[in-house]
């Protein structure tokens, strides 16, 4: 029932401070904002996409031990669990204190927190998908012309730990081995976009065409203006022109990437087959290899959308010969009184850490354009708990990484005030150009990004 | 510490908040119950549970297979082996259902000297009287001599209630979530908030749940509605009670309460059942004691419905025998005891409590800091 | 309707250039569900508009779009589209269709663009725009392969185009002041929709524009009576009021969770909504003297909101109308949580952003930018020995360059301290017990319920809704030469018994309303030019 005028966040936010802090944005004249991020896209030459990804861990953090926490948005500070992100962290930005409420639904453990985090929707029971995850709707929104809608894996070696769906009917798959995924990647269907033939959308030359109509029909108008109103229609129309150049630009051959290069194929690498099982030693290894793949895919406009999952839900991670699994462990482990934590289960915290790590530099070190390929991407990060010792969701903590394109900011440590976790990615959907005004459903959903990580 | 009634002129606020005041005169505050856990005492575990923690189904499982079978099952992780902790009767019985077809080791007691709880059998030996059988006392955490709490001994030496034991955080925190088994309670008839010797006490399940603030702490003010059959109220105990110092006490009832937690609904029905509540100088906030004595079968039925997972740690056999022999209230004619001594230990956040009928509508316990309350318009 | 009568007579005006104003958020979002539909779900929204002359709205007199506004647009744009032409919608909403989906049925598309231009276009389509509406579609649907895609094709365009987003006011040749010009029909017929419904015209009345009856006043005066009844009259009081009072600072408005755990975004939501239930309730539905908004007790509750009033909620699960009852300061919307929340830091009160609020949007006066060099450190001390907001800001008296405006302020403010930074009660700060008295213009209040009756008898708080609301139906800041007509409003108002639907009829129905200049005539000279550079 509110009407409420609701504004949004854009990318030209001025005044930034003014209003108790927050982001508050204005139509400028056209010469005003001529140079901002588009012009950038524009200068650079257009034809780097911005790309979309999440990754997912299972067991959370461990409250105290993973970042230190901040009353105000601000640098991150890792702690111990996080050691391995430290280097990473200008790369990334970290949000807890975010809450999710259940709206009486009841915390089915290690399941609603996944699911209400990527859905904005709790599931009524166990793991009940109502709405789709955010990557399928981002995917909906940018795959379009690209080879692989999207691109699902896993390390665990079981293709139903991914965390992307549909619809409850309709559930992601992931790939397992680094040999299959490197088939059906660098098999025969690959083009590679330095030799291969470029074909023009033929909806994008119907968008061109019709705002060239427009245009055109348009033009009559400024006879009736005065000439303040027929030189804001003149801004009008010049805008439309930049957006039919970007449409132009989307209708020419992409340039040749020279960081495209079909990799060799795991099985050469290894000269045997590829480590299974969940063993975390070989779920590190299988983690790292995919990552090569994905990041590799992702340079050769394979896909635009991926999906990657470290551990599953109820973390089957353990080490050789051990009874316990990770997940066991959060239950189970006493508390080091003097530590102030389970010694065990935190240290395969810190592991999962170390392979995210692992993840984010995998696309540092890819340079793409005048940056790394990580500046064109933005990837979502969640787990399901925020402490698995006691199935909290509340408080669970969220990561980004990438700055995808010049929209996101990064290394700042967003604390939630008690929002609801939606906010992230709501954030995201935004970021990624999604024509949303809210995401979420009941007290999940939510109407204002995070203004404070947008440019 | 002074409360406004719900006539105070907000004028005089400040003038009337310093003594007790005719506007204080025969008020009702309402509390929503927050936390709901099992008073456990802990200090040095060595003390307490001298030979550690009690043994856990799947610990006595294991001890009692082969080398083989122990490395075949344990190969997978805990995944692997399924439901064969419990299944492990003479003839595949689930244990925690027939808890005597296998015989494991004794249940690891406490055994410190302290414990939560009051005397509720009167005596100071704990010897047995007509409605009361022969156990050990402890001494009361804050002094008193001769308290019962025979739970604890139960318990506290069991991983699932020891201290942010996960039983009871669970327990917190799905009531929290969902709103189901929240207790309510009222305090009728309170002319002063420091002391008054006759108040009355009703006890309520609550059909709204309670609103919690960005940090997941329950927030004060919230409205609940009392859950009704045919516009009676589903639970409704009312007891006698007086304040001394600001210290809310209850003369022993048989009283039912709503529980849930850990997806076990129970009508918790106990017997001598009294409340120590104290209230926060702001109104919003109490801490207290529940004791009294539980009834065993209600107990035993909630104890073996967790054990199907493995993270509270106990054995249903010996939880089951130790229940029978720690049992000390209310002798059946065979002798056994059939209630148990217990005490929990509660907070609650002040609230509204809508009756069915508008009649009659609790006021929001509240310190001198806050407004006086509106009314209902005539439109509603 | 029935109005008392009274003896002054409309002065002439000669009114301004018609206007060009971009549609407002809101403008828009109506326009496209009157078109296809609520379910048609809009997703990212336009550009803010710069808030002119005390309103949001006005800005849009001057607002161009910057080329992420037209990506953002052609998102929008599309998105619509694509959900008008989808199998679920296309079956009302184009209702006709040729055999095979991938040929091209003129007939068709044809009767949509009649039916939809109408709509979005606020009058009918030339001969030329529905050609080139046809010929698009039809070109789209040969590279596409599909028919309703091609549709949607075209509509995007439409959608995205000038003749849409913009409100280009035409004006003919006046009839009656031979080489004058008057606003045509279907300009007509806009501004009065946008004023009263804050939505484009409907079917009733450009049928009304089109046989000319808005041009006599008989015919006009039918059509401001009906809209005048129907229920849509609160979504014009919604859109109004929520500019009007600076809602679109909820969007930012944050509170420290620390302090004020209480509050959350459903606090803030619920807020804003009790306060246009209340302006409803009293304005609309109960038809009570204007000025009753600063001093009623009745209002409504959602159970977010009963938490931070420490009340209980009469629906726990909902709203219910509430009375604050006799004695309580809560006292007319400056008491309520969006008033006294929205105007407070985000871990304290204001008395100063209070008052200048009172200043500003209530009252319609302008408070001057805090000099740069301001120091700020004594009054936020906190080891402070001055534990009450009065008592620190008894200091600004010290400093001349804060005494000016802060004088114009604190005072007012002040009377709102009992309302701490998100509007809950509070009796003492720091243990101080607070004292609420203050001033507003010379009249001395005690307490927040006498605040409430000096701000409902200061004579600018009804001028300043006449002034805002003139300004707001006619598209621009009123100029000086608007000034009698004000005054004559003004003065009706009064006779009228401050009846906020009397008001409208009367601003809808005057003279000034439609009056225009031709284009010629540039812009006139401005009010308050301090204001047109935007109120906070």
């Amino acid at each position: 029932m509110s009407i409420l005028l609701k504004r949004a966040a854009t990318r030209r936010s001025v005044l930034r401070g003014l209003l108790g802090g927050g982001a508050v944005s204005l139509a400028l004249p056209f010469l005003d904002c001529f140079l901002d991020g588009n012009g950038e896209a524009l200068a650079a030459g257009g034809a780097i996409p911005v790309r979309f990804g999440t990754w997912y861990w299972g067991m959370g953090h461990t409250p105290g031990h993973a970042v230190k926490d901040r009353a105000d948005v601000g640098e991150i500070q890792f702690l111990e669990e996080c050691k391995a992100l430290i280097p990473l962290r200008q790369h990334i930005n970290y949000f807890n204190g975010f809450s999710a409420p259940l709206d009486g639904r009841s915390n089915s453990p290690h399941r609603t927190g996944w699911v209400a985090s990527r859905t904005g929707v709790v599931p009524p029971i166990g793991d009940e998908i109502l709405a789709p995850t955010l990557d399928v709707l981002v995917a909906d929104a940018i795959s379009g012309g690209t080879r692989f809608r999207n691109l699902d894996v896993t390390s665990t070696g079981n293709p139903i730990d991914i965390y992307t769906a549909r619809s409850n009917f309709s559930r992601g798959t992931a790939e397992v081995s680094p040999v299959g995924f490197y088939a059906r990647l660098f098999g025969g269907d690959f083009v590679d976009p330095n030799r291969g033939e470029f074909k023009p959308d033929p909806r994008v030359m119907v968008e061109k065409s019709v705002l060239s109509g427009l245009v055109e029909e348009s033009k009559s108008l400024a006879g009736k203006l005065g000439a303040s109103d027929r030189a804001r229609l003149d801004e009008y129309f010049t805008s439309i022109r930049q957006l039919e150049n970007q449409l132009a630009l989307q209708l020419e051959k992409p340039p040749a990437n020279e960081m495209c290069k079909v990799p060799a194929s795991p099985r050469d690498v290894d000269g045997e087959r590829a480590p299974t099982g969940v063993e975390i030693e070989a779920v590190h290894e299988t983690h790292r290899l995919m990552t090569e793949l994905l990041v590799m895919a992702v340079a050769c406009n394979q896909t635009k959308v991926f999906n990657m999952a470290y551990s599953d839900n109820f973390s089957k991670l353990r080490h050789a010969g051990e009874t316990y699994t990770h997940h066991t462990l959060t239950h189970e482990e006493p508390t080091d009184v003097k530590l102030g934590y389970q010694p065990t289960a935190f240290w395969f915290n810190c592991k999962t850490m170390e392979g995210c790590a692992d993840f984010i530099n995998a696309f540092a070190k890819t340079r793409e354009g005048a940056g790394s390929l990580l500046d064109n991407v933005l990837i979502f990060a969640a787990s399901e708990t925020s402490y698995a010792r006691i199935h909290a969701v509340d408080n669970l903590p969220m990561m980004t990484f990438g700055k995808a394109g010049g929209r996101v900011k990064t290394g700042l440590h967003v604390p939630g005030r008690g929002d609801p976790i939606t906010r992230v990615g709501f954030t995201c959907l935004r970021a990624m150009g999604l024509p949303l005004d809210s995401w979420g459903a009941k007290s999940l959903r939510v109407t204002k990004p995070i203004s404070e990580i947008l440019v | 510490m002074h409360l406004w009634g719900p006539a105070a002129a907000f004028v005089s606020a400040v003038v009337c908040s310093v003594t007790g005041s005719a506007a204080d005169r025969g008020r009702t505050l309402g509390f929503a119950v927050t936390n709901w856990d099992t008073a456990i005492y802990e200090s040095r575990f060595e003390d307490e549970c001298p030979e550690g923690l009690t043994p856990s189904n799947e610990e006595n499982w294991l001890r009692g297979l082969s080398q083989a079978d122990r490395a075949r099952f344990t190969s997978k992780g805990s995944g692997g082996y399924g439901n064969r902790p419990t299944r492990r009767g003479a003839n595949g019985e689930n244990v925690c259902h027939f808890p005597t077809s296998a015989v494991d080791p004794p249940l690891l007691e406490a055994e410190g000297k302290l414990s939560y709880g009051i005397n509720l059998d009167g005596t100071q030996d704990g010897k047995a009287t007509a409605k009361s059988c022969a156990h050990e006392k402890f001494q009361g955490v804050d002094g008193t001599p001769a308290v019962d709490n025979q739970m604890y001994r139960l318990l506290g030496c069991t991983y699932g209630w020891r201290h942010y034991g996960i039983v009871d955080i669970n327990a917190d925190g799905q009531r929290k979530a969902n709103g189901l088994g929240l207790i309510l309670i009222e305090v009728r008839n309170v002319d002063d908030l420091q002391n008054d010797d006759d108040v009355e006490v009703a006890f309520y399940r609550s059909i709204d749940r309670v609103a919690v603030d960005g940090s997941a702490s329950p927030l004060p003010y919230g409205t609940y509605r009392i859950d009704t059959v045919n516009g009676v109220p589903r639970y409704g105990s009312v007891v006698k009670g007086k304040i001394v110092k600001g210290e809310l006490i209850t003369q022993p009832a048989n009283v039912n309460l709503p529980f849930y937690g850990n997806y076990t609904f129970i009508e918790q029905r106990f017997r001598d059942l009294s409340l120590h509540l104290e209230i926060d100088p702001s109104g919003e906030h109490a801490k207290g004691t529940i004791a009294g004595y539980y009834d065993v079968e209600q107990l035993w039925d909630y104890i073996r419905g967790l054990s199907l997972t493995s993270t509270h740690q106990y054995s249903c056999p010996a939880v089951f025998t130790a229940l029978k022999k720690l049992a000390d209230g209310y002798p059946d004619a065979s002798g056994q005891c059939t209630h148990i001594s217990s005490a929990f230990l509660v907070k609650a956040v002040n609230g509204f409590i809508q009756h069915p009928t508008e009649s009659k509508i609790s006021e929001a316990s509240r310190g001198k800091t806050s407004s006086n309350g509106g009314r209902v318009s005539a439109e509603n | 309707m029935a109005l008392a009568s009274c003896g002054a007579d409309e002065p002439k005006i000669a009114g301004a250039a018609p206007t060009m104003r971009r549609l407002t958020e809101e403008q828009f979002r109506n326009s496209i569900a009157d078109a296809f539909g609520a379910d048609i779900k809009l997703g990212v929204k336009l550009e803010p508009l710069l808030r002119t002359g005390g309103l949001v709205a006005l800005g849009a007199q001057h607002a161009s779009v910057t080329p992420f506004g037209v990506e953002k647009l052609h998102q929008l744009a599309k998105s619509v589209a694509s959900q008008v032409v989808d199998p679920q919608h296309r079956r009302t909403l184009v209702a006709c269709g040729p055999t095979d989906p991938s040929a091209f049925d003129e007939a068709c598309a044809s009767q949509f663009f009649v039916r939809v231009g109408r709509s979005l276009y606020r009058r009918p389509l030339t001969e030329a725009e529905l050609k080139a509406r046809i010929e698009s579609a039809a070109a789209a649907t040969a590279t596409l392969g599909d028919f309703y895609r091609g549709l949607g094709s075209s509509l995007t365009a439409m959608l995205m185009g000038p003749k849409f987003l913009y409100l280009i006011e035409t004006t003919e040749p006046d009839p009656e002041r031979p080489g004058s010009v008057r606003l045509d029909a279907y300009a007509k017929a806009s501004r009065l929709s946008f004023f009263m419904w804050n939505a484009a015209p409907d079917n009733a009345l450009l049928d009304a524009a089109a046989r000319g009856d808005l041009d006599a006043s008989s015919g006009l005066a039918r059509q401001v009576d009906r809209m005048l009844a129907s229920v849509r009259l609160e979504d014009g009081l919604r859109g109004f009021f929520a500019d009007a009072f600076g809602f679109d600072q909820f969007e930012t408005l944050e509170k420290d969770a620390i302090i004020y755990p209480v509050f959350n975004l459903q606090v803030a939501e619920d807020a804003a909504e009790q306060l246009l239930l209340t302006l409803n309730d009293v304005l609309i539905v109960r038809g009570e003297d204007y000025r009753n908004i600063f001093t009623t007790r009745h209002s409504f509750i959602s159970a977010a909101l009963a938490r931070v009033y420490r009340v209980e909620a009469p629906n726990p699960t909902g709203w219910a109308p509430y009375e604050f009852p006799a004695g309580d300061p809560r006292v007319g919307i400056q008491s309520q949580v969006a008033f006294t929340a929205l105007h407070s830091h985000p871990g304290k009160s204001s008395p100063t952003l209070r008052g200048k609020a009172v200043r500003e949007l209530l009252l319609c006066q302008k408070i001057p930018e805090p000099p740069a060099d301001v120091d700020f450190s004594k009054f936020n001390d906190p080891q402070s020995p001055l534990k009450t907001a009065r008592l620190r800001l008894a200091m600004h008296t010290e400093q001349a360059a804060c005494a000016g405006c802060h004088k114009l302020t604190d005072p007012i403010g002040l009377g709102l301290e009992k309302f701490d930074g998100v509007g809950q009660l509070r009796i003492t700060e720091q243990g101080e017990p607070i004292d609420p008295s203050g001033d507003l213009d010379g009249a001395k209040f005690a307490d927040a319920a006498d605040f409430a009756k000096a701000l409902s008898t200061n004579p600018a708080s009804t001028s300043c809704v006449v002034n805002r609301l003139f300004g707001y139906g006619v598209g621009r800041v009123p100029s000086r030469q608007d000034q009698p007509v004000l005054d004559y409003l003004q003065q009706v108002f009064a006779s009228d018994g401050y009846r906020y639907r009397a008001l409208l009829q009367r601003v809808a129905t005057s003279k000034a309303f439609f009056a225009v200049t031709s284009e010629a005539a540039g812009v006139a000279a401005q009010l308050a030019p301090s204001e047109a550079k935007g109120a906070p």
